[in-house]
């Protein structure tokens, strides 16, 4: 096709890296536990971030007078509320058990893998589980 | 921000800041499991306390801190265009500033 | 047995495809590389890396059903079919099952990879206690194959500022070699950027499918606390059965 053989050429050589496809289909990859435990934790915490004004605002309100607290109060009677809520449960929740498994195995507790994977299940469901415990509270 | 900031600095706000959060939430519901403040009065009058009002004042710090290093990660790692990267630390830091300054106007506001 | 396996040919194909074939086993076969190399004598033109056949040159790395292994290890008897083989994820792709590792020896490099030592040498060997030699144990075991730091999430979003998990269990290697004098530059480079070490989240994807069984997320922690000036941990790194692709 007209291009130098690879190896004699450092143009062509480096025009042709520059097309090179590259495989990177994440629905074609395995996600083992770990990696859906740590995707979860950034999640979570990217939630919990947008939240956090929110958040700001109903502490204010609920300080502010008797009115702002009663306001506050009431929202937890509203069904769209709840629904944020049980999310915001779940990102709480999953953020902080994997947030405490991190601190662990910073500190050499839980790092084999053995270990690591059956905490990795843990935090997966264990989220998942108080966000149900919250809704079935809630309702 | 490169230099000072450096990997380990961050690291260590993160998890001194995660630290104290938990303590701080475990500590939150051991008070609301005790007495629930259920009438506006109550909850006024105990997060007005000076030893309250410094735990939330602290915890706010480490939130912010702790936000920080998390959303900065995140565009660490996603945000490929420098220009636009430094962008949007620049507008993470600012909004982060902004509630910082927010919540600290609250919680004064208590002692008034 | 049945497989597909990704075709990319630079001066014909615009993208990788999958090309099904179907190979009557035999009962020499028990290896992933004996499959490949006879659908090899079936159709030629496939490409990929081999040598020494047993599971120390790291050549065969690749991605078989979703997982990174190394051919010459991986038992067919435990494979779904069709087995799906693909070349390491995030890495250019030369051609079929080729992948460009220039990169990723880049990382390599740069993190000094030799021992640094300017005292006169002695008359025999620099010595060094078996409690310190220890140390090296479940990181020196790395053969370079590429598994890990291709399955990173990590290196796959910045792969030219984080060091990647193999790269960082050398870095260990020399880190906590007792012979090295050059410590503190070593740690100095990993943490003078945010980039080269701390992008790690400790996903553990490494440890999951390290054909050694080698755990670089735990070097990485290990590196961290030395930065840190925290307490030092006895012994070497844990090593796993390795968990093969099925």
């Amino acid at each position: 096709m007209g291009r130098e053989p690879p190896g004699t050429g450092l143009e062509a050589a480096a025009a042709s890296r520059l097309r090179r496809p590259v495989f990177l289909n994440l629905t074609q990859i395995q996600m083992p536990v770990g990696a859906l435990t740590s995707i979860g934790h950034r999640i979570s915490g990217v939630v919990l971030a947008t939240g956090v004004p929110a958040a700001a605002y109903l502490f204010a309100l609920s300080l502010r007078d008797e009115g702002g607290f009663a306001q506050v109060a009431a929202l937890f009677e509203r069904l769209a509320f709840k629904a944020a809520a049980i999310i915001a449960i779940w990102a709480l929740a999953h953020h902080v058990l994997g947030g405490i498994r991190h601190l662990l195995t910073d500190f050499d507790i839980g790092s084999p893998l053995r270990v690591a994977r059956r905490s990795a299940w843990f935090v997966n469901l264990a989220g998942v589980a108080v966000a149900l415990l919250a809704a079935g509270v809630m309702w | 921000m490169r230099v000072r900031f450096t990997g380990l600095k961050a690291w260590w706000v993160q998890r001194l800041s995660a630290v104290y959060m938990l303590l701080f939430v475990l500590f939150l519901l051991y008070s609301f499991a005790l007495q629930p403040l259920r009438e506006f009065s109550r909850w006024h009058a105990w997060v007005a306390r000076p030893g309250i009002s410094v735990a939330f004042l602290a915890f706010f710090a480490a939130l912010l801190g702790h936000m920080w290093v998390g959303l900065r990660d995140v565009l660490l790692d996603y945000a490929k265009p420098a220009g636009l990267r430094r962008g949007l630390l620049a507008a993470v830091a600012l909004g982060l500033l902004g509630l910082c300054i927010w919540l600290l106007v609250i919680l004064l506001g208590l002692q008034g | 047995m049945k497989l597909s396996i990704s075709r990319y040919d630079p001066e014909r194909d615009k993208e990788p495809y999958l090309q099904d074939y179907e190979i009557e086993l035999v009962a020499t076969d028990h290896m992933l590389l004996d499959v490949l190399l006879r659908v090899k004598a079936q159709d030629n033109t496939l490409s990929f890396r081999k040598s020494c056949r047993e599971g120390v040159c790291g050549s065969d790395a690749m991605n078989i059903n979703g997982r990174n292994g190394l051919a010459c290890i991986t038992r067919i008897s435990e494979l779904r079919e069709p087995v799906v083989i693909r070349p390491l994820p995030g890495f250019p792709i030369i051609r079929d099952l080729f992948v460009d590792m220039t990169q990723f020896f880049k990382q390599y490099h740069s993190i000094t990879p030799y021992l640094v030592n300017d005292e006169p040498p002695p008359e025999k060997e620099r010595l060094q206690a078996p409690a310190e030699r220890d140390k090296l144990n479940g990181a020196y075991e790395c053969i370079l194959c590429a598994c890990c730091t291709s399955q990173c999430p990590s290196y796959w979003w910045n792969p030219e500022k984080f060091v990647g998990p193999a790269g960082l269990i050398q870095a260990y290697r020399f880190i906590f070699d007792s012979r090295d004098r050059a410590t503190a530059e070593r740690l100095d480079d990993l943490d003078n950027d945010p980039y080269r070490l701390f992008r790690c989240r400790t996903i553990m994807n490494c440890a999951e499918v390290c054909p050694k069984g080698l755990e670089p997320v735990h070097a990485i922690e290990r590196i961290r606390l030395k930065i840190a000036g925290m307490k030092e941990y006895v012994g070497g790194l844990d090593v796993h059965p390795p968990i093969s692709p099925k």
